[in-house]
């Protein structure tokens, strides 16, 4: 995948799951996903992430919610590293 | 507090140890002391309230609709305490799960609402078939394994993080048992009863995304014991939009209320009764 596809990817991805993240120019990566940020509530996170996973053909991408308050960072940091393909 | 309602309190406290005993007994005798305190306070609920939710019962019957439902809160009261008590040891051999219950096959939402003897759901999910997992906000006492408890409550992230374990749950072939009359997260408002009710989104989410049915479950008094039953697995149409397709499947799932309380109208529990009248929670007594 090319440098910054995955930024791009997810970013798209928040544009079309988000109704908040279509007015923002930029979504820095310290922007919470759920509620204080771009507001997805816990169906919406779900299926942000399953679609990340069927997008980039990643496995468990999911599990992020186990751990701490999900940002855009965290998500794109945890895509691009190679574990999580 | 009234001297009937000290009465009654001590009647009721008072079988609180007949029901480690004789629990069928105590559970008998709760139903006729509860119906016999709602038909003297004619209070929570009234014929009157009983009335508004069922206009088609004549003064008479929705009397004694009041007065069952006056029961119905006696015995779960009591199944209350012993759960506490004694945990659900005691209340096992109450249950009764017909053919049919035992013959479900996961992966499976077994969605309940808050009718009946809700509180007998948890020893009879031990009987399903296949491994289950239970969604609540609240448990009174834990079920045997293979019976896995996962609490709905905390923010958006830690219920997205329970939605994901139920998904993966029914992959690997389970049931899943939800409230769907609790909305910790996103709903649905939906008609019932000429009025409407709240929805959880959640367990239909899960059955749309998991590719699983959705069937209604409840449990309801037999005299001493409970009685386990299942709806039929609700079926519509599909939808271009996800959200559609999961509102029609709550409102599929409001019909059956509706029907089942239209059949049995004191299998209504004060807590829906109140939420349909527009009273706050424990606006009663």
């Amino acid at each position: 995948m090319k440098p910054g596809a995955v930024e791009n990817e997810v970013r798209d991805l928040l544009r079309s799951r988000a109704p908040l993240a279509r007015d923002r120019d930029e979504l820095p990566d310290d922007l919470r996903l759920g509620p204080g940020g771009l507001g997805l509530d816990s169906i919406s996170l779900v299926e942000l992430l399953l679609e990340c996973e069927r997008r980039l053909g990643l496995r468990d991408v999911a599990g992020l919610l186990e751990g701490p308050p999900l940002t855009v960072g965290l998500l794109i940091s945890h895509l691009r590293t190679p574990t999580a393909r | 507090m009234s001297w009937p309602r000290r009465i009654f309190d001590a009647l009721e406290g008072g079988l609180a140890p007949l029901a480690g005993r004789w629990p069928r007994l105590a559970f008998t005798s709760a139903a006729a002391a509860g119906r016999l305190r709602n038909r003297l306070s004619r209070r929570w609920p009234s014929p009157e309230q009983v009335q508004a939710l069922f206009p088609g019962l004549e003064p008479g019957a929705a009397a004694r609709v009041a007065w069952r439902i006056g029961g119905l809160e006696a015995r779960n009261r009591l199944l209350i305490d012993r759960i506490r008590r004694q945990g659900l040891d005691p209340v096992r051999p109450l249950i009764q799960t017909p053919e049919d219950f035992r013959a479900l096959r996961p992966p499976l939402v077994l969605g309940f609402f808050h009718v009946g003897a809700v509180q007998a759901l948890s020893p009879a999910v031990e009987r399903l078939p296949g491994p289950v997992l239970i969604l609540r906000q609240g448990l009174l006492s834990t079920p045997r394994p293979p019976v896995r408890v996962e609490s709905t409550e905390g923010d958006g992230q830690r219920r997205a993080a329970v939605f994901r374990r139920a998904l993966a749950h029914l992959a690997e072939g389970g049931f899943v048992v939800v409230a769907l009359d609790v909305v910790p997260g996103p709903g649905f408002r939906v008609p019932f009863l000429e009025r409407s009710i709240e929805l959880a989104r959640g367990p239909f989410a899960l059955a749309r995304i998991a590719g699983a049915p959705v069937q209604p479950l409840a449990a309801r008094w037999r005299g001493g014991g409970v009685e386990i039953l299942t709806g039929p697995a609700l079926a519509v149409e599909a939808a271009p939009e996800p959200k559609v397709q999961e509102a029609a499947l709550a409102g599929e799932a409001a019909r059956w209320l509706e029907r089942y309380l239209l059949e049995s109208p004191a299998e209504m529990g004060l807590g829906l009764l109140r939420s349909l009248l527009g009273f706050a929670p424990d606006g009663g007594s």
